[in-house]
Order: C-alpha cells, then sequence, then structure tokens
C-alpha cells in the first residue's frame, strides 16, 4: 500500500500525479516526493523497522514506491563505526564513521539512490533505464539493471579514460562515449533525456531517485539508538544528498521515531569545485556556477542541481561549510585509512578533511557527537593516491638481507 | 519551433543591461520568464526560450559571449 500523495514543486508548491516528471511546469522549479505522514504515522513503529532484514526498505513507508521494491534488494543499512582511533587523532570524544564504501552492490552511496530509481522505474512499466555519469552512478546503474535485466545506456565523456569505467562495463550496459567537453555532455544527455523514453535516472526519475539519500539518515538515527546526532558531515556534489539526509531526520522526528532533533549538518567540498561552500561563506542566495578542477572528481559538479536547497539546509540547521585543497584530501583519505582501517575514495578525502578544519577552527565542538559521512570506495580512485603512499621495501629473498632493509 | 528550459547567470556588471531582450530580439526567440532573482552580485532568471533551433543555438552563444552562464535547469547531470 502506497504512502506517496504525488509530487509537488519545492519553489511553488504547485502539486502534480505520481509520474516521471522533474520540473514543475509553472515555474520550472524541482519536484519532490510528498508522503501522507499521517497514516505513516499510523504504522511505522521502531520495532516494525528492526523486526525487518537489514536493507534500506526497511523505511519503505518513507520512500516513493507504490508496491513492493524489486531492485537493490540488499543495498544499504551499512556500518556505523564509533571511530576511537580518529577520536584521538582529532582530539574528539565522540565520533563515529557511517561507511557507504561499503555499500552493496557497488561500494558507494549511489546503491540507494539507484536501488530506489531502478524500483519506481519498473512500477513506471519503464524497460531501459540510462544515467549520464563519470563514476559511482554509472557503476551503481549497470550492476542493478542488469540484475533487474532492465536495458541500460550510459553515458560518459570521451575523453574519461576507460579504466574509471570497468566498473561500469563488467556489467554490460551499452556505454555511450560523448565526444565533447563536460558541458556538452550534459547538455546532450538533457536533450536524449527529452526525447527518449527511458527511465534517466537522475533526470525524469530524480524526484524518485532522490529519496533513496533519506535512507543514510535514518541509519544514522537508528544506528545511534534512535538518536540524531549533534553534527554531521556531509560532502557536497550535486547537493541533493544533504538536504536528503536532513528530510530523513525530520522525517523522524515529525514521527516520533526520535525524540530531539538538534543536529548541524555541514558542507564538505573540494577547493576546486566548491560552489556550495562559497555561497554559504558568502551568505549568498544565488549559486554561481564554478568550472571544476579537483582529484575528487565524484564531487564535481560545477553547477549543482541542488545547490540552493543545500545552502537552505545547512542555514536551518546552523551548520557550516568548509572547502579542502587536493592535498588535504589525499592527507585526510591517509589519516583514516591508517586510524580506521578504512579506505575511502576522494569525496571521503574532502568529508574527513572539512570535518577536521572544523574541529579546528572550533566550529564543531569537541565534546559533542559527530558523524562523518564516508560515501565511497578507495579502490575505485587509486591514481588520487598511488604517488603519495611510499613504495614496498624491495628485498632479495634471505634473511640477511630482510633485516638490512626492514628496520624492525 | 523548439523550446529550450534554461537557467542563466548574471554577473553583476550585467544585471542592468537588457541582455536578455537584446537575443530576442537578434535572433528572433521569444522569452518567457518563470523565475527570477537578483542580489546585490549575481542575478539569475529561469526561463523558457521558443525560436527555430538554429536560432536558439546562436541565442545561447550570444549569451555566453556576453559572459552570462546559460545552464540546463536541471544542473548537471553528469554525476
Amino acid at each position: 500500500m502506497s504512502y506517496v500523495k504525488g509530487l509537488k514543486c519545492r519553489e511553488c508548491g504547485r502539486e502534480y500525479p505520481k509520474e516521471p516528471l522533474y520540473v514543475c511546469e509553472y515555474c520550472f522549479g524541482p519536484l519532490e516526493a510528498v508522503y501522507d505522514y499521517e497514516r505513516i504515522k499510523k504504522k511505522l513503529t521502531k520495532e516494525l523497522i528492526e523486526s525487518r532484514p537489514e536493507n534500506l526498505w526497511r523505511y519503505k513507508e518513507l520512500l516513493p514506491l507504490d508496491g513492493e521494491q524489486t531492485c537493490g534488494l540488499n543495498s544499504g543499512f551499512t556500518p556505523l563505526i564509533r571511530a576511537r582511533n580518529l577520536e584521538k587523532a582529532l582530539g574528539v570524544k565522540e565520533l563515529y564513521i557511517k561507511d557507504d564504501s561499503v555499500c552493496h552492490p557497488t561500494l558507494s552511496f549511489k546503491d540507494r539512490v539507484v536501488s530506489v530509481a531502478l524500483s519506481k522505474a519498473k512500477e513506471f512499466g519503464f524497460n531501459t533505464v540510462a544515467c549520464a555519469s563519470t563514476g559511482n552512478l554509472a557503476n551503481s546503474v549497470a550492476a542493478q539493471a542488469a540484475v533487474a535485466g532492465l536495458k541500460r545506456y550510459i553515458f560518459i565523456p570521451a575523453n574519461l579514460e576507460l579504466g574509471k569505467v570497468v566498473g561500469a562495463l563488467i556489467y554490460n550496459p551499452i556505454l555511450v562515449a560523448v565526444e565533447g567537453n563536460y558541458d556538452q555532455v550534459n547538455r546532450l544527455c538533457s536533450e536524449i533525456a527529452t526525447i527518449y523514453k527511458w527511465a534517466f535516472v537522475n533526470i525524469n526519475i530524480r524526484p524518485y531517485y532522490a529519496e533513496g539519500s533519506k535512507t543514510y539518515g535514518y541509519e544514522i538515527a537508528e544506528q545511534l539508538g534512535w538518536k540524531a546526532p549533534k553534527h554531521i558531515i556531509v560532502p557536497c556534489a550535486g547537493g541533493s544528498l544533504i538536504t536528503k539526509i536532513w528530510k530523513g531526520l525530520k522525517e523522524f522526528k515529525a514521527l516520533g521515531l526520535i525524540d530531539r532533533l538538534q543536529t548541524k549538518i555541514y558542507a564538505a567540498q573540494a577547493t576546486g569545485c566548491s560552489p556550495i561552500v562559497t555561497a554559504i561563506k558568502e551568505n549568498a542566495e544565488i549559486i554561481k556556477p564554478v568550472k571544476p578542477n579537483t582529484i575528487a572528481k565524484s564531487l564535481a559538479i560545477g553547477n549543482p542541481a541542488d545547490g540552493v536547497y543545500a545552502l537552505a539546509t545547512v542555514k536551518e540547521t546552523g551548520g557550516w561549510a568548509e572547502d579542502v585543497s587536493d592535498d588535504e584530501i589525499v592527507e585526510a583519505i591517509k589519516l583514516l585509512a591508517v586510524t580506521e582501517g578504512i579506505f575511502t575514495e576522494t569525496a571521503g578525502g574532502v568529508t574527513l578533511g572539512v570535518a577536521k578544519k572544523l574541529i579546528e577552527q572550533g566550529r564543531i565542538p569537541k565534546d559533542e557527537s559527530i558523524v562523518v559521512s564516508i560515501t565511497g570506495n578507495g579502490l575505485k580512485t587509486q591514481e588520487a593516491v598511488v604517488e603519495k603512499i611510499g613504495k614496498p621495501i624491495k628485498i632479495k629473498p634471505n634473511i640477511a638481507h630482510f633485516e638490512e632493509s626492514v628496520k624492525i | 519551433m523548439a523550446k529550450k528550459m534554461v537557467h542563466l547567470v548574471f554577473p553583476q556588471r550585467l544585471i542592468k543591461k537588457p541582455v536578455i531582450y537584446t537575443m530576442a530580439k537578434k535572433y528572433n526567440v521569444i522569452p518567457n520568464i518563470r523565475r527570477a532573482n537578483i542580489t546585490e552580485t549575481v542575478g539569475e532568471v529561469t526561463l523558457e526560450l521558443s525560436g527555430t533551433k538554429e536560432n536558439l543555438e546562436k541565442g545561447r552563444k550570444y549569451l555566453e559571449r556576453q559572459d552570462v552562464k546559460v545552464e540546463p535547469i536541471i544542473g548537471d547531470i553528469v554525476e
């Protein structure tokens, strides 16, 4: 039984039916799924959630499907780790890592949004799905669409190294390499999405797709013992994840699943692509698009679709924003690896680097609960660190040379 | 007649200039403004442009030459 009422424009509030629509035909504002919270409140309890399998569908009443889920059945419910070594390194009292670098099946938080997008696409009767991506999204759409038996088109810029798309190609999608710069790829894909009747996950399925990110926030609260933390640091690319984590926590509060909500949310970006952080620091209302130049490719979105909503989230919660250089990103990746044994991709380096900076600045107090969002796996972006982590010590196969070469 | 939904971002020095009007007149493009927001340092306008495909493309290039950022309303979709 569905708890989704329909879609609603985030700008003018006009309502729309549950269809593959993504933009308000009046003001061109983005559409968002709205729910019947009264009915959800009567059904969804902590006990019911806890009785369900450990995946993102344990919160299914708060996800925008009409029927049962059909994709991503094992995605989500990733570990929330108490990071005791990192606490010592940063001099803080209570720090957690929400670790989506181990999200199933393709090791990033995109498995959450794609699980919801493809389930919804199937519900709408689409037999073809598509996305434009240089990394995590491509991997997830290719893999999950393969499982679902959907035809899958993945668009990439032609100059992207093939090595980077192995994680998508292995699932045998139709991989289209578009010649042209990033802007031209963007423009072409939005045109293709209007011409072909496909489920383009982050275009015409976007209002549904984006809702999957809420589960990241739900899980944090549930795993903390049905409590919201005081501080969450979130990486920002298009700005959707940060707004949806906040939406998720507000829903939990409204449904009585958590008692208090005093969480401050912080936006993290790389200095080489920081349109959201810049707007927050300058107290601007408008996001100025930028040309990305950073090793954090998964966050390199110069014109963030949900930038203004990310900004609003930070303001509403009383959080802040910060950016880190490429060197700081690498240092943070290494710090997380040597303290907690987690190898994150560059986006995780951005989040932890920003968390460290905000703690040092005194923006985040050292004695309150902090959650650092780790959203992807370092094995996918090894080129970012390969020259900066030393080399193996080569020895001849005898004890003498071993003892001579290796300090013990 | 083709239609395009676009998001324009104006730098401060262009806020007071009739850039959209000039483009519309020059290339016979019909602008239909849906939303706008102007602050001290930057302006943004969300609008629909109608015209022939060629003229829409010429109009876009003209705006970009003036230093207006012309973006799809859905933002960057290559994630």
